[in-house]
């Protein structure tokens, strides 16, 4: 048995066995970050694939050919045929309402399938129920069944903006991975069998639109070359009163998804970087404690290879003990969150697995970072003399030979029993900074994604004051506006009204909304980036938001935009940019620019906005029926009516994965940090015995030492506290500017949330006070000659 | 055996600098059993650490069995210590998570000096001569004092050094057994080993060859 492990290993080996609770430490705290980096790194791989195989396997169409009048199959069959198109489909799109009762409704989207078995482009398969849709059913969206508030089974009230109403009977849902989820949107996504009555009744060209969807041959991803084949589709074909091209193989929710994997990817580095501290301070408390021992392998005649092998190969042991757990733990909680994640986006996950290669980069990455973060101190260990090794005050300077050691010593107001805690505090430098150090990292990544969150909750907040109306309701056609107003004089919860001037417009190839607010408007207050907002005597002139700089970044104030309606082209000279939380591309302009542009008669309203005398959720949903109500009886036809509450809770919802992501991170941080600050704390109190023994001989009682201790953990707490904020500002800087950028194209403002601090402060405290108590109060109750004697 | 011409080690305190060792002339020959004594802080163990390269000297030269020791790198030092020098502590510095017998082939296993093979047995024949060989395979916590010392002695010559240093190695003991581990010091002197032996046990001392006693830093 002796022959075959070498003395010096079997030390390592029973060092690890013989001292269980700090192995475990050790261990849980290494296990710690090697799961919160897996589970980061799984969860992100996962979705990062996951995402964009869900949506290239619904074949997402290159481009959509929005026609004059229904095509025929001859004609879908002909642009299958042109060599420069890889396959089509025609599919008509119904705009309606869907009524949920109570006197609701809510928007509603009906694609009309012609062949549910041959669906080529924007596939969607069948979730539950019935499969395919009979006559008089429809099939929901799955993600938006919950806005239907209906079941399977149910009839439900369709309407669609020609105010034709009809029954459908909800056979069943779809699962349209292409698709915004519906619970988002607050909107409702169907799908209908194509038939004769339904396109008869459905005239208004504002409300169906007969489409060709095409995918194209060559690069399905070279924007350019998409709208060139589709102009050259629509020249061939005719009567195309236009051409809308997705973002090449982005979902229409991709901005979401970057920004959340953005997140996933930024905790992933500040994890990992937590961890590599949080090892880093576990073999400092290590080999602190093995200096003695060192001291005594030197003198019978250890080399400092050697010794270094021996710590080496220890840090080794553990870190694969860590790995053993953390990395199972990982994959398994970060599959779960990737499928959570994936549900949010309304996208299934096939394949959980992370890649092999992400397995193999954990572990190895298990192993190597603990070896490398330890190969310092395991070089100081080893390096150390003898005699350095065998007294007492190792690795640093004696207390009193620094000028801070000195200030600290003039501190004679506290009770002795603290100001010994303070001082020891500060004398154990290396085991103070990389305490301080961990908590901070911890500390820094908790507050930065609580900061980010609240960032966007200001955000939306600034947004909903910005918008001073309470409900905006939009006409199947336009109606002089007097009798709009004169409508909504007899409502009793209407206080204002105003009608705007707007017209559909594009910039370049994009589509962008052209707005003009009444001149005296006092219901747009967006926050302004440059320059001013519109005045009554402003002319030739627009507001953009940051959208519309997005789409041509070559836009600045006093520059002209070229603004193409009805295609004419007219230039209006850019007086002030406006950050808008809608990603939406709008061009705000006085509602003369406008009627010039368009070339309609002024006086004509196709939408009013409205401030009602109760301005909370249930008043604006109860003023909405009323309005509708009215509108409708003065004859003008309502295509939809939207609290602002509402499309505030959509744009909230829309920030729910931002904010998953957000808190996810948050506590994960808190786990990994919480295990590393307790597993740190009890280890600083390990190596303290012997003073805490030496206590106990000149007449401190366990209560007074266990005080004094917890007091220790206090002072890092804080310490590491006041490193956390610091650190923390120019993380959450980075991740407003980030996150901002991708998801509303602009910096978010920065903001630090006294709460996140609040809470670190109140966490770190507790934990450190649990952490220091029990391991004081045990070494406390040592006997003195145990403690003194204690190695 | 051991050379010291004009040694003086110099620590640099807050206070100022201490001479801790000043102009030490020592010359020990092979066999010799040599005690240290003097008081408290009076250098006796400064002197041990600079003969055991556990220490360097500030200024003066220091020659262990014809070698001198001031130019050899950690490395090298580490290595001549293992094979040249036996150290035994006032408190054993056993290894306490390795059982006695362990303990005693780690000087071999880091030296590397007899085949992995013979070593058990070579350190069961040490701890024979100790009287410990039914002591073995326990952990040193379950050993007296005394036991423990006399498993550090037998560790101290498991590369057979020809120098062996102790410093206050009954200063922990009871004087019935400090009077065995001097016996035992006795012994390996009597067969050709060079001890150097800090004490303040005068008692216990009395077998030893010769007595230099430190004052201040200087041998006196």
């Amino acid at each position: 048995m002796c022959g075959v492990i070498a003395p010096r290993w079997r030390k390592v080996l029973r060092d690890i066995a013989d001292t269980p609770l700090r192995t475990a430490l050790a261990v849980t705290a290494m296990a710690a970050g090697a799961f919160g980096v897996t589970m980061i790194l799984t969860s992100y791989s996962v979705l990062k694939r996951e995402l964009k195989t869900t949506y290239s396997d619904t074949r997402p169409a290159s481009a959509v050919l929005v026609l004059e009048s229904p095509a025929n199959d001859v004609l879908v069959d002909s642009v299958r045929r042109m060599p420069e198109v890889r396959d089509a489909e025609s599919r008509p799109v119904i705009g309606g309402r869907l009524f949920i009762g109570n006197g609701q409704w809510v928007p509603l989207i009906l694609f009309v399938v012609r062949d549910f078995g041959d669906i080529r482009l924007d596939r969607f398969t069948p979730d539950a129920g019935a499969w395919p849709p009979g006559d008089g059913e429809v099939l929901i969206e799955r993600s938006s069944l919950s806005v239907a508030r209906a079941a399977i089974g149910d009839r439900v009230i369709v309407r669609t903006s020609d105010h034709v109403e009809r029954p459908l009977r909800i056979a069943g849902t779809v699962h349209a991975a292409g698709l915004a989820p519906g619970w988002m949107e607050h909107a409702v996504a169907g799908f209908v069998k194509s038939n004769p009555q339904m396109a008869q009744r459905n005239t208004d060209k504002g409300n169906l639109a007969d489409q060709i969807r095409i995918l194209v041959t060559g690069d399905t991803l070279d924007e350019k070359h998409i709208r060139d084949i589709a102009n050259r589709v629509a020249r061939s074909i005719g009567h195309v009163t236009r051409i809308e091209v997705p973002t090449p193989g982005r979902h229409p929710h991709a901005a979401q998804m970057d920004t959340f994997l953005y997140l996933l990817g930024a905790f992933g580095v500040l994890t990992f970087a937590l961890s590599a501290v949080l090892v880093a301070t576990m073999i400092h408390a290590l080999l602190t404690e093995q200096l003695r021992q060192v001291g005594v392998m030197k003198t019978l005649g250890a080399s400092t290879t050697q010794i270094a092998s021996l710590y080496l190969g220890q840090v080794a042991i553990l870190a694969a003990a860590a790995i053993a757990i953390g990395v199972p733990l990982g994959i398994a909680a970060g599959q779960a969150y990737a499928r959570f994640a994936a549900s949010m986006l309304n996208a299934t996950i096939t394949n959980a697995m992370p890649a092999l290669w992400i397995v193999a980069a954990e572990v190895a990455a298990g192993i190597a970072i603990p070896l490398l973060v330890a190969l310092g101190p395991v070089a100081h260990a080893a390096r150390i003399s003898i005699h350095e090794a065998f007294s007492n005050d190792v690795g640093g300077k004696r207390f009193g030979t620094r000028g801070f050691d000195r200030w600290l010593a003039r501190i004679q107001w506290m009770p002795r029993p603290l100001m010994l805690s303070l001082r020891t505090t500060f004398h154990r430098r290396g085991r103070l900074v990389l305490t301080v150090a961990t908590l901070a990292a911890g500390g820094a990544a908790f507050i930065a994604a609580m900061n980010v969150s609240a960032t966007w909750t200001r955000t939306l907040d600034a947004d909903g004051r910005a918008r001073r109306f309470d409900i905006q309701a939009v006409f199947a056609r336009p109606y002089p506006a007097a009798q709009v107003m004169q409508a909504l004089a007899s409502v009793p919860d209407v206080v204002h009204a105003e009608c705007w001037t707007e017209a559909g417009a594009t910039l370049g190839d994009a589509n962008v909304s052209f707005v003009g607010p009444d001149v005296n408007s006092k219901l747009l207050a967006l926050p302004l980036i440059a320059g001013r907002w519109l005045r009554p005597d402003d002319d030739a002139v627009a507001v953009i938001n940051q959208s519309v700089l997005s789409l041509d970044p070559t836009l600045h104030l006093g520059g002209d935009i070229p603004i193409n309606v009805n295609a004419h082209v007219g230039r209006l000279r850019i007086i002030g940019i406006v950050k808008e939380l809608a990603p939406r591309a709008t061009v705000y302009a006085p509602p003369r620019a406008i009627l010039r542009a368009t070339g309609k008669p002024p006086g004509l309203a196709r939408s009013v906005r409205i401030v009602t005398r109760q301005r909370d959720a249930s008043g604006q949903v109860a003023a909405s029926k009323a309005i509708e109500q009215a509108l409708e009886n003065a004859g003008i036809s309502v295509a939809g009516i939207q609290a602002l509450s509402d499309s505030r809770k959509s744009f909230s919802d829309h920030l729910v994965i931002i904010k998953s992501a957000l808190i996810f991170a948050a506590l994960l941080v808190v786990l990994v940090g919480g295990l590393g600050l307790t597993s740190t704390l009890t280890l600083n109190v390990f190596e303290r015995t012997r003073e805490i023994g030496i206590l106990s001989a000149i007449g401190a009682t366990p209560g007074t030492i266990a005080r004094d201790v917890v007091f220790e953990g206090m002072v890092m707490a804080v310490l590491s506290w006041c490193a956390a904020l610091l650190v923390s500002i120019p993380i959450t800087f980075a991740l407003d500017a980030a996150t901002g950028q991708m998801f509303i194209r602009s910096a978010l403002d920065f903001y630090m949330s006294p709460i996140a601090a609040a809470v670190w402060l109140l966490l770190v405290l507790i934990l450190a006070a649990l952490s220091s108590f029990y391991p004081a109060r045990r070494s406390a109750r040592l006997a003195v000659r145990e403690a003194i004697a204690y190695e | 055996m051991i050379h010291l011409q004009s040694l003086s080690k110099t620590y640099d305190t807050p206070a100022g600098a201490f001479p801790a060792l000043r102009n030490i002339d020592l010359e020990i020959a092979a066999g010799e059993f040599v005690a240290i004594v003097g008081k408290s802080g009076s250098g006796k163990s400064t002197l041990l650490n600079m003969v055991g390269g556990i220490d360097r000297p500030s200024s003066g030269t220091l020659s262990v069995g014809g070698r001198s020791i001031q130019g050899l790198t950690h490395s090298e030092l580490a290595s001549w210590r293992g094979r040249t020098v036996g150290f035994v502590f006032q408190f054993f510095q056993l290894l306490p998570t390795l059982t006695v017998a362990e303990n005693v082939m780690l000087p071999m296993d880091f030296c590397g000096v007899r085949p992995r093979s013979e070593r058990r047995k070579h350190a069961m024949s040490l701890l024979d001569r100790v009287a410990l060989a039914d002591q073995a395979d326990k952990l040193p916590s379950a050993l007296s004092g005394g036991q423990q010392q006399r498993v550090a002695i037998a560790r101290a010559l498991a590369n057979d050094p020809p120098v062996i240093l102790a410093d206050e190695p009954t200063g922990n003991l009871d004087s019935e057994t400090s009077i065995a581990i001097f016996r035992l010091f006795g012994e390996l002197s009597g067969e050709g080993k060079t001890l150097l032996v800090v004490t303040h046990d005068r008692e216990a001392a009395v077998s030893v060859s010769r007595t230099v006693t430190i004052v201040d830093g200087c041998v006196v």
